[in-house]
């Protein structure tokens, strides 16, 4: 038995090139006669593009949208209800609608050359008044960000589930509240990025770019460039961090691609981080109105919620605008047994860069929501927080459990999750904690958050076919073979970013087939060596591709059993494939021996070896497309200054259970990096915007990311419930960590100022927030 | 353009260089030593720290010119060094690595702490990796990778 | 992210240095640590004709010490001050100071004089030297003078040089033995700017007692009245920093040191300045 297969904590195989700084990420590439780009960009919010004009000497090393007539401009697509499609110019084409938006390319031998020129590029404007805040976009006296809608309102959608007006009706206390999220970047230490270079021996236009979707990305650069598929190839090879930031096309690196074909050069584009700051897509930008009805004890009866999202300026492509507010509404019951749901979702374009998905897609805003919510009905009626919360929970006896909101919970004992935390956190001793003031004069409080995490989905109800948009993640592929050596390989359409797959899916193979991970090579991010995949986002690739790697090896092993049981001169039946031999019973070989005999040595073969050989292509399809669930609970412990308004953490602790656990050492690195990006989004992080619409937050002075300091030691601890419905009971555990610190975190602030009667209801927590909540508490 | 003579891993380089050329696009452009990372080309997020004279420093708002007649050493030229080897194989076992882009800037940190600050605690630890941004790991895991490489080389030496 | 393009001249020495700087048209520029000039170079906030680098002047890292205090050169980095390289004449100030600017990768490259030349408005070192009653040498075309650290800033990011003239060294008074400070820095994350900065010593031998505060919006000031306050007092006690605290919006009210219609800046401001003053009168 190979005992690195799934369940082992072994080092990643990744590791030693990043460590010896051998890696390979797009700005590390270089082909010779590459140019660099360089983009000019918009300083106003909202205006009317009048003229562009390029610096004299550098006529044709500037582009603009006037030259570039012949690429087709990203155009979304969806079923949502008033779903307003509107173009994504490659460069801006008669308005900008965002500060930053790109109006012109320039190239040059150094970036710095094609930056002087960008530089120097006269563009002249005539300023519009800008939407900046979403709430006020929804006016009927705001401008226009695309004019030819009727309003700035893009797409409405309604959910409505179970008996609401009887939960009305039964109710005895009704919790009224409104919360806000800010708007964060996701913030991958490596930019986006693109290299565009034409293969003329292969007449094929290579891509390398900083991405998580390969294939996707391949389809898109050639249907907006109206090329063949076959002539385009995507590599997308290291990548410094997605975390949902790079799934979708953008307007850059259409221009690069274009302006490397006009020229015939490669052309080389590196996002800086004042780039990423002031005009990269956005997130996080919510606000949900939420009213939930309870009985005397807190348990919930019945939600009514609206959840309205400030999508910026344009529909991103694949995933369009209106992906956030459905998942938000989608998921607002969190993992509660909640009977009655009427949401409410309205997206509104604003003159802010576009919004994107980042780790959790909207479950971060749910959650602040719901969580929040929760600790404010427990105070409500009277009640400890953690003791309302296990009234709600859905209990393992009832699983699996369909949501109000039809999320199909496959398995687990949530609440067991929950006093795990509970224990770990030890509410009861802050309570004893909190009856002396502190030394200091800070304020302690305690908090928590439950929540699922929907992993690995696909075309279920609230999937993407029910969205109607252009690429529906199905069948994921992967193609594994029998190197000639006895190795394995396996190409995978997914993309690694940092999660570990080349480590976590050759553990996988190394459970189905016996191969030592050392001898398996796992390949992905290339069109060119995958069969096909959507890529990696929505915590899913573990699942998905984990799934197909499994079932290739699987198709193999009659095949390995066919020729070995000849090799060994005795009846397949007798044998076994394991342990990376074929085992009879008079002997064995190894899959070295029988790869030596399919590749080199035909005259060895049975005659009716499989015509497949040694390479299988196949899938995974998962048997329940709403994916797979995994959860867990988080507890913080909080000190708030009522002085400085500042806020530290001083216990936090994680329960997590995404089924199998693949590589324990993975999964941990995934939920707590999650936590740390979860306490940027509860304290730290916001792209703020003046009443312009200019961004305030553009370096790394006003946009504060969580150092070292500022994410203290968790107590961590895990459940494995696996799914009955992935192969292995795994699920995925990308997003998980980061879904629950904003509710936590949230709470524990609140507990901290209840004797002051406020709450905090937006994030990020910031000093000044609480400063000013602290305010008006003592001035009512 | 300005001449600047540089030792980069041990070997003496001359160039002739545009006075704007940053350490960084130096290292990377001419020197083809594309380990070292830039994140944010303002001195904050750690990622292109270098070791300089034996001292990290940033090597984004360094100039090439301004560099001239330093020792620098990147993320490839520690062969032979003992403690960077520990590190290493510290940073592999606490899973103190993602997407490694911020890595190479975090193991020049992470041989300051260990080289310089013997006795720092998982405090101290953070305190000085505060400017050494990780977007993935949320660092618990290099504070794991550091606390026990000190514990090594103390125990070793 | 790229620098415009610029001219770069080595000075072997101070007079060269002055030299170059005199003889350049436009935007002629010395060039310390870079750890500030290089993120605005970057930024192109900062677009100069020509730097000259002050690196190779060995002059400018000289220090030296007499019985009434110390004399720091300029190019001094702050991590030498950090790691007590530097004798220290302030009781431990001038380390604590230098430990929280930024991070050691910047520490080992950003110098004494760059910073206050640079006169970010929540720079560590200008509030520091000015509650220290500490004075900058300077040198230029005309010769050499002598500034008061608490008249050197004028606003933020510009100080009282003269076009072409250098920071020579800083002065340093040595601190008596009955001394105290108090040291306070607020922000964000460890090394960050400040939001707000207060810097308290106490030299009753000396008749010496100065509140510096520190921030983002204004140039650095002098709190008198809650330094009165503080010299008058007698340790510590609520009714003290309820005292302080008043004494402080007063002051930062007469400066428009914060917008008066920010009372979280006023009230971070004034927090401050009572907790370096109880570290000071608790010592
Ligand atoms: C990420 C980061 C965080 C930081 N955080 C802090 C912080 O918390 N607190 C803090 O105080 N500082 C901070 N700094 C700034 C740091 O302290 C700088 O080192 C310092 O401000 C400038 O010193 P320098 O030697 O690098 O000067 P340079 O950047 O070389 O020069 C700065 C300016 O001063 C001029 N100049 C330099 N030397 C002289 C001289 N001798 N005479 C006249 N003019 C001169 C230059 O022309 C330039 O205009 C930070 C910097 C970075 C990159
Ligand atoms: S790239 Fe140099 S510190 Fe960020
Ligand atoms: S490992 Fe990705 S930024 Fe640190």
């Amino acid at each position: 038995m190979n005992d690195r297969g799934v369940g082992a904590s072994i080092p990643r195989k990744e590791d030693d090139r990043f460590l010896m700084g051998t890696g390979e990420f797009t700005p590390d590439v270089r082909i010779a006669g590459m140019w660099h780009a360089a983009f000019n960009r918009a300083p106003i919010a909202h205006g009317r593009l009048l003229s562009v004009k390029a610096p004299k000497g550098a006529e044709g090393q500037v582009f603009s949208s006037a030259d570039m007539a012949d690429i087709k401009p990203i155009r979304s697509t969806a079923s949502f209800p008033g779903f307003k499609g509107a173009d994504f110019p490659v460069l801006a084409r008669d308005k900008v609608r965002y500060a930053g938006e790109q109006v012109a390319i320039a190239v040059a031998p150094t970036r710095a050359e094609a930056e002087d020129i960008a530089d120097a590029i006269e563009v002249e404007y005539e300023a519009l008044p800008a939407v900046v805040d979403m709430n006020d976009g929804r006016e009927p006296s705001a401008a226009l960000v695309h004019d030819h809608w009727a309003d700035n309102v893009c797409c409405e959608t309604e959910f409505a589930n179970g008996a609401l007006e009887a939960a009305k009706e039964a109710a005895v206390h009704t919790v009224h509240r409104r919360f806000r999220m800010a708007r964060q970047t996701p913030f991958p230490m490596e930019g986006r990025g693109t290299l565009a270079h034409y293969d003329s021996r292969l007449d094929e236009l290579v891509v390398w770019m900083s991405h998580q979707l390969p294939h996707p990305m391949q389809r898109g650069i050639a249907h907006f460039l109206d090329l063949e598929i076959n002539r385009v190839r995507v590599i997308c090879p290291d990548v410094g961090g997605g975390f949902g930031l790079k799934t979708h096309l953008d307007g850059e690196t259409m221009a690069v691609c274009w302006t490397s074909l006009r020229l015939g050069r490669p052309i080389k584009w590196v996002q800086d981080r004042l780039e990423h700051l002031i005009c990269d897509a956005d997130c996080r930008n919510h606000q949900y109105t939420m009213t939930a009805y309870t009985d005397e004890i807190g348990k919930i009866l019945g939600m009514e919620v609206e959840c309205v999202v400030d999508a910026g300026a344009y529909s991103p492509w694949p995933w369009p605008i209106g992906v956030e507010a459905a998942t938000g509404v989608g998921n607002l019951q969190g993992p509660y047994t909640v009977d009655a749901l009427k949401g409410r979702s309205v997206t509104v374009c604003t003159n802010k860069p576009p919004s994107q998905p980042f780790r959790g897609v909207a479950r971060p805003g749910a959650c602040f929501t719901d969580e929040l919510t929760m600790d404010a009905i427990a105070r409500t009626v009277g009640r400890e927080p953690w003791e309302v919360r296990l009234d709600n929970l859905v209990p393992p006896e009832a699983m699996p459990y369909d949501t109000v909101t039809r999320k199909h919970l496959d398995s687990g004992d949530y609440p067991e999750a929950f006093r795990r935390c509970v224990a770990a956190i030890d509410p009861e001793a802050v309570r004893e904690r909190q009856r002396t003031p502190e030394p200091d004069g800070r304020l302690i409080g305690v908090g928590f958050a439950c929540f699922y995490e929907q992993t690995a989905y696909g075309t279920g109800p609230f999937g993407y076919s029910a969205w109607g948009i252009e690429l529906v993640p199905g069948m994921e592929m992967a193609t594994v073979k029998l190197t000639p050596d006895g190795g394995l390989w396996a190409s995978v359409g997914i993309q690694c970013h940092g999660q570990g797959l080349e480590t976590t899916l050759a553990q996988v193979a190394t459970s189905e087939l016996g191969i030592d991970p050392d001898r398996i090579a796992i390949r992905h991010g290339d069109t060119a060596t995958a069969y096909a995949g959507t890529g990696t986002y929505a915590s899913r690739s573990i699942v998905v591709a984990g799934g197909a790697v499994a079932q290739g090896c699987r198709e193999l092993k009659p095949r390995l059993a066919r020729i070995g049981a000849h090799l060994l001169q005795c009846d397949e039946a007798e044998v076994a494939v394991e342990n990376a031999e074929v085992r009879g019973p008079g002997g064995s070989v190894s899959f070295a021996e029988i790869a030596e005999a399919f590749y080199h040595h035909p005259e060895n073969l049975p005659d009716d070896t499989d015509r497949g050989g040694l390479t299988v292509t196949t899938g995974y399809n998962d048997k329940v497309h709403g994916g797979v669930f995994g959860f867990g609970a988080h507890g913080a412990v909080v000190a708030v200054d009522p002085e400085t308004g500042q806020v530290e953490i001083l216990d936090y602790a994680i329960v997590d259970d995404c089924g199998t656990r693949v590589n324990p050492l993975v999964v941990k690195g995934q939920v707590i990096g999650g936590y740390a990006q979860g306490i940027g989004n509860a304290l730290y992080e916001e792209s703020d915007y003046d009443e312009n619409g200019q961004p305030l937050s553009v370096t790394l002075a006003d946009y504060h990311v969580p150092a070292a300091p500022m994410v203290p030691d968790i107590k961590y601890d895990y459940m494995e419930s696996p799914s009955p419905y992935s192969t292995m009971g795994i699920k995925g555990v990308g997003e998980s960590g980061a879904i629950g610190p904003v509710g936590a975190i949230g709470n524990a602030v609140n507990d901290a100022l209840k004797g002051l009667g406020v709450e905090i209801a937006e994030t990020p927590i910031t000093p000044r927030r609480v400063f000013d909540a602290i305010e008006r508490g003592r001035a009512s | 353009m300005t001449s600047t003579t540089i030792t980069v891993n041990g070997r003496a380089v001359t160039a002739d260089v545009e006075p704007r050329l940053s350490l960084a696009d130096f290292l990377r452009e001419h020197e083809g030593l594309t380990g070292t990372h830039t994140a944010c080309e303002h001195g904050v997020c750690g990622a292109c720290t270098i070791m300089l004279d034996g001292r990290p420093a940033r090597s984004c708002i360094t100039l090439a010119v301004a560099a001239h007649g330093t020792d620098v050493r990147t993320v490839e030229g520690w062969d032979g060094d003992g403690t960077m080897a520990t590190i290493r194989d510290c940073f592999r076992k606490a899973h103190a690595v993602q997407c490694g882009y911020c890595t190479p800037g975090m193991l020049a940190t992470a041989y300051d702490i260990v080289t310089r600050l013997p006795g720092a605690d998982r405090d101290r630890i953070r305190l000085e990796l505060s400017g050494n941004l990780c977007r993935c790991t949320g660092y618990i895991g290099i504070v794991d990778a550091i606390e026990t490489a000190i514990a090594e080389i103390e125990g070793g030496s | 992210m790229k620098p415009a393009p610029f001219d770069y001249a080595r000075a072997e020495s101070l007079d060269e240095a002055v030299r170059l700087l005199a003889a350049a048209d436009g935007d002629a520029r010395p060039l310390a640590g870079g750890q500030s000039l290089g993120p605005m170079l970057n930024l192109r906030i900062a677009r100069p004709t020509l730097l000259v680098d002050l690196s190779p002047v060995a002059e400018l890292r000289e220090v030296s010490e007499d019985e009434d205090g110390v004399t720091i050169g300029a190019s001094v980095v702050h991590s030498a001050i950090e790691d007590g390289e530097v004798p220290d004449p302030t009781a431990g100030l001038m380390r604590r100071a230098a430990s929280g600017i930024a991070y050691r990768a910047v520490r080992n490259r950003g110098t004494v004089g760059g910073s206050l030349a640079h006169a970010d408005p929540a720079g560590d070192w200008a509030p520091v030297m000015m509650a220290l009653g500490a004075s900058l040498g300077i040198r230029g075309p005309e010769g050499g003078r002598s500034v008061e650290a608490d008249a050197f800033i004028a606003d933020p990011l510009t100080t009282v040089l003269e076009p072409g003239e250098i920071v020579e060294a800083i002065r340093v008074p040595r601190l008596s033995s009955g001394a105290s400070w108090g040291h306070c820095k607020l922000c964000v994350k460890p090394g960050d700017f400040a939001e707000s900065l207060a810097v308290v010593v106490i030299d009753p031998d000396r008749d010496h007692c100065r509140v510096a505060l520190a921030g983002p919006t204004h140039a650095p000031i002098l709190l008198e009245e809650v330094a009165g306050t503080v010299a008058d007092a007698n340790g510590w006690s609520d009714a003290l920093a309820g005292e302080i605290k008043d004494a402080a919006g007063r002051g930062i009210a007469a400066a428009g040191f914060a917008d008066t219609g920010d009372r979280y800046a006023i009230n971070v401001h004034s927090t401050v300045t009572v907790r370096a003053a109880r570290e000071a009168l608790s010592r």
